[in-house]
Order: structure tokens, then C-alpha cells, then sequence
């Protein structure tokens, strides 16, 4: 259950308490002596959580197993491998948990897990994108559920915590989104009690079942089902062998590709948004697993809108908002917890963007079309592209039978990018680019050249002023061309202030001038 | 204000947006060697092979291959050049600047407060000639900061000056 780094600490001796390491204390001296818990024991995972996550792999562990196995080696052997398996793998997650802490430091939540090669993770909350509890099905039997924590720069979801129970760790995620909130100066959060946070919870919107189960009917995959089926009956009836392996194996494949909206309906089940006390968005939804995710509104990176077209008669639209730190686009669509809106009428997209984005009216988004000569690189759907400087956000739209349509934030942009191709050349076009941390970017897609340089010059600009604590004064003590220092000595006058040992390279000798500090005068 | 009805007076070449602020910085010429080279070891390599191929085999696609391989590289060659004197950068007050391409042009602007981290790397190669490449990395991945073929001297002040405006602007996300 652990992924261990290979980090090259193995630790024999049991674990420390931390809460003694001098480094905690010092880290922690930002925080209010009430916050100083610097004796905070370090606190164990619940005890059924090996079992659960042991349940986990073996679900896994079955599936890789597949049925063609079960055929070969018949039930009785099957069932004797798969228990065997579980055995070893509850005992291997119960050693897992045995070694397995977390405790809050200050300002950072720390976590040591491992067994052979030992992790001990420190959690700057300040850097805390959001919280996620998950609740899979046996955790809902059994009254615990998963803390998960998104931090940036991590591929997928760091420390989750699996798992502790239900109070516990809903007072957990109170307390480190009141740590992660406070600031310098503002009065603390974290005194009100964590428990009757939840009844404050003002309910912005929810939607209603009937219209996701519709809403999931209307799309290709279940267009497509029909043929499916049809198609599997016909070959059975066609061969004549009505075999329970054969039958099971199909059915399976089958699920892995026409049972997504399936999965969509049994995830975005009971979808509600609510804003905490602390103005934060609360969002939940999920029958065999709920989630239950804590988003600060400033953590949005951006907010994708779609009306997909088989939706259109109905005038329904879904939306997603992206937020750093879970995985990147390629990942899983069904494993990120992005939902915004699952299904909705206009009115309700447009209630949500003005709450997560105040001051940004989805009706009033004008967006300008690409200059006509693009139609040379989109003959069909030109029209479809736009893109748009409103007071507050980039807008671009693009697709011609799925619409969607991005928004970005001018304070969450990262960076801006012109490309020009070959043919964009030609034709005097270039695209722009306002990349944010979510993953996705707003493009405003074939505009003229000079507008486009007019749009990349504006989003910097708009950037700059919208990152506001900025100071505007220009690059104080350190002067823009001149080397700040004494240029470094060519490697040929390397004499006796440079003591390192002589490469065997020629020409290289004075490579490490650029890897070494200057010193600071 | 949504849109501009008239744009800012235009720049008309698209490698040299707004001429008067910018103040582009060329990357070292030596960089065109360092890649000359590299490319010769490829072609070298490749080459090599096909020479064997075609002792052992003797069949006539065997040169033509090779002469292929050769037509292509003096073609990339030639495309180096221009690409190396393409690449520019500006440091403006706010925000850097990286230009590069000649097939696809590419412009990056990548404000300092949004640096996370700053890398600074060089080849065996790049070495020799003296030669590091500094990338400017932020939390979008789409970010297309680089900057290869600086002098020692300048790929170590430009990761100073990098990292000092960025501990100055520095912020979350």
C-alpha cells in the first residue's frame, strides 16, 4: 500500500518522534505559541486501514488474474491462490501501517510511511491546493474514510492519508485548511470548533439525479450501447457456445469501453456545492465512493464550460474548474476531481462561474472570431474560435459541434506564449497561449499578428497588475546587464583561487564556474 | 472593454514584437558548432552502418541511403545556422523573454514572480566550447523557457538575477 521513493535511507531503528527534531521547532516559529504544538504525538492510521487497502489490491490482484485463469485452473485452485494472496497482502499492509504516522508541525503536516525504505514527508500547508475526502465503498461500510491532499509538483495526489475515520478526518482537514488559510495578522480560524463547521455550510447548488441520469443517456457511448449488445448476442447466437467464461469476458471488455457514462452517473451522484464559512467551495458527490473536496475559490487555475452536442436540445452545459496539483490532462478523466458543475441549464453554469470567479458574468463573455483569412486552416469551424479580453479573464471558445469554452484568470497565468506555424506565416495569423498551473491553457487560436502581439503584450500586463502585490518599482539593487559580480576567471588564468581538481577534459577546466554560487558581497 | 476594435500600432515582423522596449540578446554563435558537431556524430554513426550494410549486401538502396543522410544533414546544417541566430532572449523589467524557432515560431514570456525554479545545464560538448543552457521553470508545465548557448559568466549572472527577482516577487500560486 505504501509507494516508497527509493530514497537511499533505510532506517533500521524504530522511528523517531519528530516532534523533538530542533528543525520542526524552528520551521513552526512563524505559528502562535497556541499553535506550537511541538509535542504532538505522532498519530496512527485507523486500524481497519490495512484491511481495506489490503481489499484494494486484492480486487486488483483478481482482475490481472482475469477470467481466462479461472478457466485454466478451475474455482477451487483459483479461490486457494486469491487466498493466499490476500493473506500476504494484509499482513504486508499491516507491517505498512505499523510504520505509518502523520502529525501537524507548525505549519506543515508531516507524514512517515514506508517499510523498507523509509519516507518522511514534510507538507508546507501554505502551498495547499485543496482537500479531498474520498469515502470508497467499504470505507462507507465501515464508518472511515481517505484523506487526500493536493500539493504542486506532484504527478498524482501526495500523502494520501488512507485510512482514519470520518470525524477525524474531516477535524483534520478543518484544522490544516485553517492553518493553510491564516495569514500573518488574521485572526485565527482555527479557534472556532471543527465539528459544528459543517452545519454553517451555505448550499449553492445541487443537481438533481433524474437530470444526470439523462444527461448520461445522451451521449455517444450509450448511443452505442444498443450495437453493442446486439453485436455480442449475434456472435453467440451465430457460434452457438453459450459458455459462462466466454459471456463474462465479453460483457467485461465491453464495460471497460461503453460503461463510462455509467461510471459518470455513479461518481457525479448527489453532486452538491456548497461555500464553508470560510467562503471556501465545498463539493460532493458520489454513490459507491463519495468525495467530499475542499477548494479555496483563489486555487481555481480555470474554468472549462462545454456544451457537448448531443446536450444541446436540452441546453444543458457541464464545467470543470482545474486545479494545480492534480494530475495533468492525460491522466484519467474519471480520476480527477474537477467537477465544477456535472450537468447543468445555462442559468446555473452562469450562478457558479460568478460565484467561484465574482464579477465574471457568463452571458456577457464577448469573444471576437479569428480574422476571416483563417479560413484556410479551418474551412468549417472558423466561426467557432474566439477569444476574448474581459476585465477580469482570458476567454477563448473553440469546437464547432462540442463547444467549449476556457477561463482564465489574468492572476492565475503563469506564462504567455506566441507561436506562429508555417502556414500561420503565410497567412499572417499567430496563436497565443496563457498557460496556468491546472494543466490546461487558454488559447486564442489563429488571430492576426498584430493582435495577437497586442493580446500577449495585454495578458502580461493584465497579469501583472491583477498579481497586485507585485511591487511595481522595477528591479531594485541589481542592475540589469552588468554582471553582478566579478566575471568569473577564465579557465586559463585558473590559479591558486580555484582549488578544484583539474579535469582530465581540455577546455573544460573552469566548468563549475556556473554551478557554484557567487558569493553574496 | 472587450476587444480591440484597433490594436496597438503594429509590429510587422512577428520575431520582433514591440522593437522600441525589447532589448534582444543574442545566443552565442558557438552554440552552431556544438550542434554542427552533433550532428556530424549522427550522421557519422548512421553513416557507418549503412556503409556495413552495404559491403555485406551490395545492393544499390544502400548508397542511396547514404546519400540521403547526407542531402538531409547539410539541409538541417543549413537550417541550424539560421536557427541559432533566431534564438534571442530580452530580460525587461517584469518578465523575460525567450524567441526561438524558424519553422514554428515561438515566443515565451514568463514573469519573474511566476519562477519556481531555475536550472542550468551543459553538455560534455557544450562544455568544451564553453557553453550552459539556463531553463526558467514554472508551475505550468506548458512553459517554454529556454535558453541554451550562454557563456559561463552570462548563464551565471542570468541565474542570479533570475533567482534574486524571484525570492523578491515571491508568492504562491
Amino acid at each position: 500500500m505504501t509507494t516508497a521513493y527509493p530514497h537511499p535511507q533505510p532506517e533500521p531503528e524504530a522511528p523517531r518522534e519528530p516532534g523533538a527534531d530542533p528543525a520542526g521547532v524552528e520551521l513552526a516559529g512563524g505559528a502562535r505559541p497556541s499553535e506550537m504544538v511541538v509535542d504532538e504525538p505522532r498519530r496512527r492510521l485507523h486500524p481497519l486501514s490495512p484491511l481495506l487497502s489490503g481489499a484494494k489490491s486484492i480486487v486488483v490482484i483478481v482482475a490481472a488474474l482475469s477470467w481466462q485463469t479461472l478457466s485454466q485452473v478451475g474455482v477451487e485452485r483459483f479461490a486457494l491462490v486469491v487466498a493466499v494472496i490476500a493473506v500476504g497482502v494484509v499482513i504486508f499492509s499491516v507491517i505498512g501501517w505499523l510504520n505509518t504516522g502523520y502529525h501537524v508541525v507548525g505549519r506543515e503536516l508531516r507524514i512517515q510511511d514506508g517499510l523498507l525504505w523509509r519516507r518522511n514527508r514534510a507538507i508546507p500547508l501554505d502551498r495547499l491546493q485543496a482537500v479531498e475526502l474520498r469515502r470508497p465503498l467499504l470505507a462507507q461500510l465501515t464508518g472511515l474514510a481517505e484523506l487526500r491532499l493536493e500539493v504542486v509538483g506532484g504527478g498524482k495526489t501526495e500523502a494520501p492519508l488512507a485510512y482514519l475515520t470520518v470525524r477525524e478526518a474531516s477535524a483534520l482537514r478543518q484544522r490544516l485548511l485553517a492553518l493553510a488559510g491564516r495569514t500573518n495578522g488574521a485572526p485565527d480560524p482555527a479557534a472556532r470548533p471543527a465539528d459544528g463547521a459543517a452545519a454553517l455550510e451555505r448550499p449553492l447548488f445541487r443537481v438533481s439525479n433524474r437530470d444526470l441520469l439523462i444527461s448520461q443517456l445522451l451521449t455517444p457511448q450509450a448511443f452505442l450501447l444498443p450495437f453493442g449488445v446486439a453485436f455480442v448476442v449475434m456472435q453467440f447466437v451465430l457460434e452457438g457456445t453459450w459458455t459462462f467464461v466466454g459471456i463474462a469476458s465479453t460483457v467485461t471488455a465491453m464495460a471497460g469501453v461503453l460503461m463510462q457514462p455509467v461510471r459518470r452517473v455513479l461518481q457525479d451522484w448527489e453532486f452538491r456545492l456548497a461555500r464553508d464559512p470560510d467562503e471556501r467551495l465545498a463539493v460532493s458527490y458520489g454513490l459507491l465512493e463519495t468525495r467530499s473536496q475542499i477548494v479555496p475559490p483563489h486555487r481555481v487555475q480555470s474554468i472549462g464550460v462545454t456544451w457537448p452536442l448531443l446536450w444541446r436540445a436540452k441546453g444543458w452545459l457541464h464545467m470543470r474548474m482545474d486545479i494545480a496539483g492534480y494530475a495533468g490532462p492525460q491522466s484519467n478523466d474519471d480520476k480527477r476531481s474537477d467537477r465544477l458543475l456535472p450537468v447543468g441549464v445555462f442559468a446555473a453554469g452562469r450562478e457558479l462561474v460568478w460565484e467561484v470567479l465574482p464579477g465574471v458574468d457568463l452571458a456577457t463573455l464577448a469573444t471576437l472570431p479569428p480574422p476571416s483569412r483563417a479560413r484556410w486552416l479551418h474551412p468549417i469551424a472558423l466561426r467557432s474560435f474566439g477569444a476574448g479580453l474581459t476585465p477580469q479573464v482570458f476567454v477563448s471558445r473553440s469546437g464547432l459541434l462540442t463547444r467549449e469554452l476556457t477561463m482564465v484568470p489574468y492572476a492565475r497565468l503563469q506564462s504567455v506564449r506566441v507561436v506562429q506555424g508555417p502556414l500561420q506565416r503565410l497567412l499572417r495569423l499567430a496563436t497565443v497561449y496563457g498557460d496556468t498551473a491546472g494543466g490546461r491553457s487558454g488559447v486564442a487560436q489563429d488571430r492576426d499578428v498584430a493582435e495577437a502581439w497586442w493580446i500577449a503584450e495585454q495578458l502580461s500586463t493584465r497579469a501583472r497588475q491583477a498579481r497586485g502585490t507585485t511591487p511595481q518599482v522595477p528591479a531594485p539593487q541589481i542592475p540589469a546587464l552588468v554582471p553582478p559580480h566579478p566575471v568569473p576567471r577564465h579557465p586559463a588564468s585558473a590559479g591558486p583561487g580555484l582549488s578544484h581538481p583539474e579535469p582530465d577534459q581540455p577546455g573544460a577546466a573552469g566548468d563549475d564556474t556556473y554551478w557554484r554560487r557567487p558569493p553574496r558581497s | 472593454m472587450t476587444e480591440p476594435s484597433a490594436p496597438a500600432p503594429a509590429p510587422t515582423d512577428p520575431l520582433e514584437p514591440w522593437p522600441d522596449t525589447v532589448d534582444w540578446r543574442p545566443v552565442s554563435r558557438s552554440l552552431i558548432t556544438v550542434e554542427l558537431i552533433n550532428r556530424a556524430i549522427w550522421v557519422v554513426a548512421i553513416l557507418a552502418g549503412l556503409t556495413v550494410g552495404w559491403v555485406l549486401t551490395g545492393h544499390w538502396s544502400w548508397p542511396a541511403g547514404m546519400a540521403v543522410v547526407l542531402v538531409f544533414a547539410a539541409w538541417r546544417s543549413v537550417v541550424t545556422v539560421r536557427a541559432v541566430k533566431a534564438w534571442g532572449y530580452a530580460e525587461r523589467d517584469n518578465d523575460l523573454l525567450v524567441r526561438h524557432g524558424l519553422v514554428i515560431r515561438r515566443l515565451s514570456i514568463v514573469p519573474y514572480a511566476r519562477m519556481q525554479f531555475v536550472d542550468v545545464t551543459a553538455g560534455p560538448l557544450e562544455r568544451a566550447f564553453r557553453l550552459a543552457t539556463v531553463q526558467l521553470h514554472t508551475a505550468a508545465a506548458a512553459t517554454d523557457a529556454k535558453i541554451p548557448g550562454l557563456p559561463p559568466e552570462e548563464a551565471s549572472r542570468l541565474r542570479d538575477r533570475l533567482t534574486a527577482l524571484g525570492e523578491d516577487r515571491a508568492e504562491g500560486l
